[in-house]
């Protein structure tokens, strides 16, 4: 019966938590969607209001200049800015935001969409890989801290934390394309492969994938190991685990209570990490030359391309909100204190 | 149930502990020698530094780094010196033989698990095959506690307040049928009633099972209602050990009787409590030849600059002072 009891509001707290995460979540989406149309209606040299000019000067009427720029931008250019606003609101309740400009008439969620490709599953991949191998290493960092191997890493994890990434990359690139070439240096795969379910085209995916992925485990590898190793410590400083010792526990479940407590909070970080991959990695996709959506934001910026860059924006704004939600309900889950809502 | 009530007899036998500062090795707990009786419970009384914790840990042979086991045997009966175990076997003795309340039970438990889960832990790890048994025993000792047991079982450390906290990590040291408990600070941080019922609950534990018990405290007060016999610490020596109304009654070393007129009572003068005139020592301050307690004592010799004390019993009373052996001083016989 006690049971029973304790767990209805356990429910209710859940829903609650989510609902209110969710209605937080569109809020901020809304607010950095609002931001991004004042700043492109209201930045010098009006984008929208150029081309609308351009267009007249090439001799269109009004009519058709109007029509044409609002097919550009998912909005009217005239009209009140409330109008405009309920206008851009509108279109992106439908999920368009616009087409591009550099690349004309292509819808900006298209060009996302196919940016996202190359960024989604290097960056994922590399963010696991390090989180695995400097939890790991943080781990044994921690355990063996006394001794030479324990400073060892833990200055292997410093040193990789202090480098740029750019300068990982334009190292990896040199040893490993000229002065050993046996990567390709840049592009996310080779065009003579047909794309599709093929040996050779899945082989080149993996091949050229090798130095971003590897660049991203180096670069984000150092922050892990030395958080995992802070918390180790920690952990092993905590009263419970010499009590589990003083009661005889066996070492595997002593350690897999140390370990548990240990990587709780840098799951919260993870889930962040992962969010955050939606704007890429500029640095490495400039390096390698990868078309994902750091380069992508870049190449907007240079070309003034505002839909294009308001569209990304939005898309990392989601992508860093959906993780924070999945990261908090996450702890939820693995957290007991969180779970019936003391703080932890 | 039924078990062999034969409690075991433990023997500390000239134990050192020293720990490794930037000043050098320098002793915790130096060539003490405790016998704790079978069947008895046993108060260790001292001030914070005096070693105390550290000779509790000595029990399972847990002394922490920078500490280490410089010399001397703790021999409990059927299982030989601890000191000379290790690895699996000292792990199968810690929890299963010898049972440790934590100093800092509140926060003893894995904050992950239920206590359930933590109890399944210690079965498993102690290769217990009846797991049901086992948490049956649980809730039986709970419940005997004063505790809803499958409730307490099913809650996180976090749902339990600080005085259950203190009954689970007694369940915890008992449920294995352990025959040597230590308790280390068992009362500490927690409300007089609660107190009063943990203190009761471990008197009561240790007769039904017939346990050997040691109890670490700094609370006199506390030791007096649970405890047989009485060792006092100073500065990681035993200075006087015996029956526990026999110490507080006529208490023969100088640093005892201080510590008894530190006492304030509750009828009567406040300011007839007076406090020991100086600090405790630390392991830096220790002095290295002669009387660790002649800095504060009041009946100070020639001889207690430069002679250590040695232990000396007469009528099961153990007492390490240059001062006793002439007529023992009862100046303050209205204690006892």
């Amino acid at each position: 019966m006690t049971k029973a009891v304790r767990d209805r509001p356990r429910g209710t707290a859940l829903a609650r938590r989510v609902t209110g995460h969710v209605v937080r979540g569109l809020v901020m989406i809304w607010v950095v969607a609002t931001i991004s149309f004042v700043i492109i209606r209201e930045i010098p040299g009006d984008p929208v209001q150029g081309m609308y000019e351009s267009l007249l000067q090439k001799g269109m009427s009004p009519d058709q200049a109007e029509r044409a720029t609002a097919v550009l931008y998912g909005f009217l250019p005239t009209g009140s800015l409330w109008d405009q606003y309920v206008g851009y609101m509108w279109s992106l309740l439908h999920f368009d935001l616009g087409r591009s400009l550099s690349t004309p008439g292509v819808a900006v969620t298209s060009l996302i969409g196919s940016a996202a490709r190359w960024t989604v599953l290097p960056v994922l991949a590399g963010t696991l890989l390090s989180f695995l191998l400097g939890v790991i290493m943080g781990v044994y960092a921690a355990i063996k801290r006394s001794g030479k191997l324990g400073d060892l890493l833990a200055l292997s994890g410093s040193l990789l934390h202090g480098i740029p990434v750019y300068v990982i990359g334009l190292l990896l690139t040199a040893i490993f394309t000229t002065l050993w070439p046996i990567l390709p240096s840049g592009g996310p795969v080779d065009v003579a492969f047909v794309p599709g379910l093929n040996a050779g085209y899945i082989g080149s995916l993996i091949h050229h994938a090798v130095l971003p992925v590897v660049t991203y485990t180096l670069a984000s590898y150092g922050g892990w190991i030395l958080a995992m190793k802070s918390n180790v410590v920690a952990v092993l400083g905590d009263d419970f685990i010499l009590a589990a010792e003083l009661r005889g526990l066996k070492r595997g479940i002593v350690f897999r209570y140390l370990a548990r407590n240990a990587i709780l909070p840098l799951f919260t970080i993870l889930a962040l990490s992962i969010g955050m991959l939606f704007g890429g990695s500029i640095f490495i996709e400039e390096i390698f030359n990868y078309p994902g959506l750091g380069l992508l934001l870049v190449n907007s910026i240079s070309t003034r391309d505002y839909a294009l860059m308001g569209g990304t924006f939005l898309v990392i704004t989601v992508g860093i909100v959906v993780a924070n939600i999945v990261a908090d309900l996450l702890y939820t889950a693995i957290d007991p204190r969180v779970r019936s809502g003391e703080a932890a | 149930m039924t078990r062999d009530s034969a409690a075991p007899e433990v023997r500390i036998r000239d134990l050192t502990v020293v720990y490794k500062t930037p000043a050098g090795e320098l002793p915790a707990v130096s060539g003490v020698s405790l016998t704790l009786n079978p069947g008895t419970i046993t108060g260790v009384v001292g001030e914070s530094g005096s070693g105390k914790s550290t000779l509790a840990l000595s029990l399972l042979n847990a002394v922490q780094p920078p500490g280490r086991i410089a010399a001397g045997s703790v021999e409990i009966d059927g299982l030989g010196d601890v000191l000379h175990l290790g690895g699996e076997d000292l792990r199968r003795t810690r929890g299963r033989k010898v049972g440790y309340v934590f100093q800092a039970a509140q926060s003893s438990l894995n904050p992950l698990k239920t206590i359930g889960k933590q109890l399944l832990d210690l079965g498993r790890s102690h290769d217990v095959d009846d797991l049901r048994a086992l948490v049956a025993d649980a809730k039986a000792l709970l419940a005997r506690m004063g505790l809803d047991g499958a409730r307490v079982l099913d809650s996180h450390q976090h749902e339990l307040s600080g005085g259950m906290r203190q009954r689970v990590g007694i369940m915890l040291a008992l449920v294995l049928n352990a025959q040597v408990v230590v308790l280390d600070e068992p009362t500490t941080a927690l409300d007089m009633i609660t107190q009063a019922t943990i203190l009761r609950i471990i008197r009561e534990v240790h007769e039904e099972r017939a346990l050997t018990t040691l109890v670490i405290t700094h609370d006199v007060g506390a030791v007096a209602e649970v405890a047989d016999d009485l060792a006092v610490m100073y500065g990681g020596r035993v200075v006087e050990h015996g029956p526990i109304t026999e110490v507080l009654g006529t208490p023969r070393h100088p640093y005892t009787q201080g510590l008894i007129r530190a006492i304030p009572r509750l009828s009567g003068d406040i300011s007839l409590a007076r406090a020991l005139p100086g600090r405790p020592p630390t392991l830096g301050t220790l002095p290295v030849a002669g009387c660790v307690f002649r800095e504060r004592c009041d009946k100070r010799m020639e001889i207690c600059e430069t002679v250590e004390p040695e232990t000396v019993t007469h009528d099961g009373r153990t007492v390490a002072c240059h001062a006793v052996g002439r007529p023992a001083p009862v100046k303050r016989r209205e204690y006892a």
